[in-house]
């Protein structure tokens, strides 16, 4: 489905999705729905600001997804608001699936979400019974161990009550960078070519090693959060990792379990870093290449609904810097695979003709029309590309059926213990991206928010702790440490906090897990175990917070004589 | 002042905002960003959308602009020096090769960027570290 | 009547692009060139979130402002619709806060300008309707979700009567049940 379609749902299920935080032009797609008279239903563990505008908000227990998923398609098969005929004309698996769902009753899922048996009846039968009904989901689905089995749940959900196939219904992940969408859809994945070819299918290999004039490997790669193991623990000589190339991320920032990343960083043999500014992984590179940033080149993005569009130059790099494009193609050619290109528009024309979904968006088409929301196949002007997928129920399968897919629920890997009586989970800051380089380099967005960031923490635990907004804590997990400042708020659970993982100082991802699911590889940031303590001493910790701001100015080849201060 | 317009796709999350830029190109600097009637954003924009451009000017506040290739001569923990692109292309390309040579293909992994290098140079990472070095081992943070 | 600013808590996400907006249109452009701490990034208006609601609160410019009946030195006044303080006159004495009922006014540093005693110089700060400015206040500008409004004398006679239509249609109801 595409974002304009959100407002027309007669229903929506937001799972695990904070849209004013991450999009807030998606939010505002879903205000104008609850305008229009569109039902919420909002499972979220946070009174989120879609939690606070919906008809019923389920507030669950972090880490409880599958359990209050399977529970919703266990009342909507009992209470008969299935769709039989969708069930029967477009889907397999159904009976095995209804043996997963059979004790899933609310009853059942009230003491793992903590969300009362009626409520969750309550819920269901909104979702089932009013059309059209749209599911969008987020990070609070995909980065827990147990992600890929939710995702499938709520499709079982739009499955069972015969929501696909039409405008404003189906199910839709809302990806959180400009083009996460576009670096999955070119192929910067372990098991697939552009366009979500899979790399082990020989006939489609075939077809790459023709194209690209060399035989190709028909290993399924390694995936990213596999990295620090397979350079520092990897028994096996092979598959041990001795360089890294690293473009436009920052490992030593956003990935979980810092140290860990520290260490391996340290230890590979060659680290290249390709980016636009300094940052925590160039402490660690032995080569860092300047690219051209977004304003001073030109290209394509895919946004979150599979929409192709055009990033134009603004203005001109001022230094040494190239495109990335240009750079990558340089090293090849010094390798002895040689690549020349012009301009981007040769590179997308070489690509769009290797992937059937893609032919058809053209450069002339995406500055024609605006954008081509992918698939289009076709290279006529007609072809305008596809709003919504599944159309008339027919799915991308041999057999053109979707399969029910059901699994028991399990908890998180880390639970609360007496050492670490809390639980943490990593969310996003509105005026702030990524890892910062951009956003923290932006005046006014670090006028708004600055480090050392913020833990939201429940009222009443702040109370217990006897600890006031804006003081500077201590928080820590067995794996590491950082210092923060309190946020008081009833919008979340006692028990839980909650920290946005943009900070470098409040750096988050020192406590968190690099436990993944087992499918998508992605870590379990929305759950480890944690510790809040208070420091006693406030005006040290101020002015250590400041030091800390300071050395990484430093670090970062600041000179810190002039300029900001903390 | 040389005032000119132009309509690009936001830099920031999946939402693909369109903006149109006032850009003063004797200065070759951005003056405004105000929303542009795209399909998905209809004429608005958050935040990062209207002021998250600043970071072209390189105000140094938490980090700087990489401006020279760089390579560290001494090995690892030693100064980064400036050097030509030349001179980095071919050490990187050397360096890789080695380690390729040593230690087969499989060895070396490459990231593919989510942010804002665009589809085209996705495309050429995974195409050069699967038609280059010869491995799959591709990906990039749509897992973190 | 003076105007005022609406937020609408049905409407705002809680994003706060308005407290940029309005900086940005009461410092000026030439904010994005400056040294990053040259400039005062002082909003005048804030964002509250509780429990259940996110909107932004600024002053009301109310009809009489009990911040301008304190204010020793007159430096608040009512100028084309909306109730604003002269920086220039204002002494930092927080009589204007402390009488507001909305706590729509507070004390701001100016940088780059300095009071006696050496410090930076702090004046009482609150919405001005971007008074001064074409385009009107920006926070309504460029709020994403259109949570924001710039009630005027028109805007609020159409609302009255929407009103009023509704109030005698509920009490026709009354007398007349629908079937």
């Amino acid at each position: 489905m595409g974002i304009p379609e959100i407002e027309d749902a007669g229903c929506l299920l937001c799972f695990g999705y904070n849209g004013a935080d991450s999009h807030p032009i998606v939010a505002r797609r879903i205000v104008r729905g609850k305008q229009k008279g569109m039902k919420i239903i909002c499972a979220d563990p946070r009174v989120t600001e879609t939690a606070r505008i919906s008809d019923i908000h389920l507030q669950l227990k972090g880490g409880s997804n599958l359990a209050l998923v399977n529970a919703m398609a266990n009342v909507i098969w009992n209470e008969g608001l299935a769709d039989k005929k969708f069930i029967d004309e477009h889907t397999k698996g159904f009976d095995e699936f209804l043996k997963v769902i059979e004790k899933y009753t609310p009853e059942y899922a009230e003491p793992i979400t903590h969300i009362p048996a009626e409520t969750i009846r309550r819920a269901a039968r909104v979702y089932a019974t009013t059309k059209p009904a749209m599911i969008l989901y987020g990070m609070g689905v995909c980065q827990f161990t147990q992600a890929v089995d939710v995702v499938k749940g709520l499709a079982n959900l739009a499955l069972m009550t015969g929501n696909f196939g039409g405008p404003s219904m189906g199910i839709g992940p809302v990806r959180g960078q400009n083009n996460v969408q576009g670096a999955c859809d070119m192929g910067a994945l372990p098991n697939s070519y552009p366009g979500y070819q899979n790399v082990t299918v020989p006939e489609i290999r075939e077809k790459f090693e023709k194209a690209w004039g060399v035989p190709l490997s028909d290993q399924v790669g390694c995936p990213i959060t596999h990295v620090p193991h397979r350079i520092l623990h990897e028994k096996e000589e092979k598959k041990r990792i001795h360089a890294y190339y690293i473009f436009g991320e920052d490992p030593a920032q956003s990935d979980p379990d810092l140290a860990e990343v520290r260490e391996a960083l340290d230890k590979c043999d060659f680290v290249v870093m390709q980016d636009i500014y300094m940052n925590k992984t160039g402490l660690y590179a032995d080569v860092i290449l300047p690219a051209t940033a977004w304003g001073e080149n030109e290209g394509i993005y895919t946004c979150a609904d599979r929409g192709f569009q055009r990033v134009r130059k603004l203005i001109e790099p001022e230094g040494d810097m190239r495109p990335d494009w240009q750079i990558i193609a340089d090293i090849s050619t010094a390798m002895g695979y040689p690549m020349n290109y012009k301009n981007t528009e040769e590179i997308w024309n070489e690509m769009i003709d290797l992937c059937p979904s893609f032919t058809g968006a053209t450069y002339e088409k995406i500055e024609k029309y605006g954008g081509v929301q992918w698939p289009c196949r076709d290279k006529s002007m007609e072809d305008k590309g596809t709003p919504y997928l599944h159309k008339d129920g027919i799915f991308a399968t041999k057999d053109h059926k979707a399969l029910f897919y059901g699994t028991d629920w399990h908890p998180p890997v880390e639970l609360e213990n007496d050492q670490y009586p809390m639980t943490l989970s990593t969310v996003r800051e509105v005026g702030h991206y990524s890892v910062r380089t951009m956003t923290g380099n932006c005046r006014t967005l670090r006028n708004l928010e600055d480090e050392p960031g913020w833990v939201q923490m429940n009222t009443e635990d702040c109370e217990k702790m006897n600890l006031k907004k804006g003081e500077l804590v201590k928080i820590l997990s067995k794996r590491g440490y950082c210092i923060t400042r309190c946020l008081p708020t009833d919008r979340v659970k006692p028990g839980a906090t909650y920290m946005t993982y943009q900070w470098w100082i409040g750096a988050c991802n020192e406590l968190t897990t690099a436990k993944l699911d087992p499918i998508s590889n992605t870590p379990e940031y929305k759950y480890c175990a944690c510790r809040v303590e208070k420091i006693e001493d406030q005006q040290w910790a101020e002015r250590h917070v400041m030091e800390l701001y300071d050395d990484i100015r430093a670090q970062m080849g600041i000179d810190t004589g002039k300029g900001a201060k903390a | 002042m040389a005032l000119k317009q132009v309509q690009t796709t936001c830099a920031y999350c999946g939402a693909g905002c369109q903006i149109m830029f006032t850009v003063d190109t004797d200065a070759n600097k951005i003056v405004e960003a105000v929303p542009a009637d795209g399909r998905t954003n209809a004429g608005t924009l958050c935040l990062k959308g209207h002021y998250g451009w600043d970071y072209l000017n390189d105000p140094q506040i938490l980090t700087k602009r990489l401006r020279k290739p760089m390579i560290r001569k001494g090995g690892k923990k030693s100064p980064l020096v400036e050097v030509s692109w030349e001179e980095a292309i071919s050490y990187v390309a050397k360096r890789l090769g080695e380690i390729k040579e040593k230690f087969g293909p499989d060895s070396i992994m490459g990231t593919g960027s989510a942010r804002g290098a665009g589809n085209e140079a996705n495309y050429l990472m995974q195409k050069f570290m699967r038609a280059c070095i010869g491995t799959n081992n591709v990906d990039h943070c749509a897992r973190i | 009547m003076n105007y005022f600013v609406k937020g609408n808590p049905d409407l705002c996400i809680g994003c706060r692009t308005c407290m940029i907006g309005c900086v940005v249109a009461h410092e000026g452009k030439h904010i994005f060139e400056v040294d990053p701490d040259s400039y005062s990034f002082n909003p005048k208006l804030h964002m509250v979130k509780t429990a259940n609601l996110s909107v932004p609160v600024q002053c009301k410019h109310c009809e009489n402002p009990a911040c301008m009946a304190v204010c020793p030195v007159g430096a608040i006044s009512q100028k084309d619709h909306c109730i604003v303080i002269d920086t220039e006159k204002c002494m930092g004495c927080k009589s204007c806060m402390d009488a507001c009922p909305f706590g729509a006014i507070n004390m701001t540093v100016q940088t780059g300008k300095f009071q006696a005693d050496g410090t930076e110089k702090k004046v009482a700060n609150k919405c001005d309707l971007c008074y001064g400015f074409s385009g009107g206040p920006a926070c309504v500008r460029v709020c994403p979700t259109e949570a924001l409004t710039l009630v005027t004398e028109d805007e609020l006679g159409d609302a009255m009567e929407r009103k009023r239509a509704e109030a005698a249609r509920n009490a026709y109801l009354e007398t007349h049940p629908q079937e």
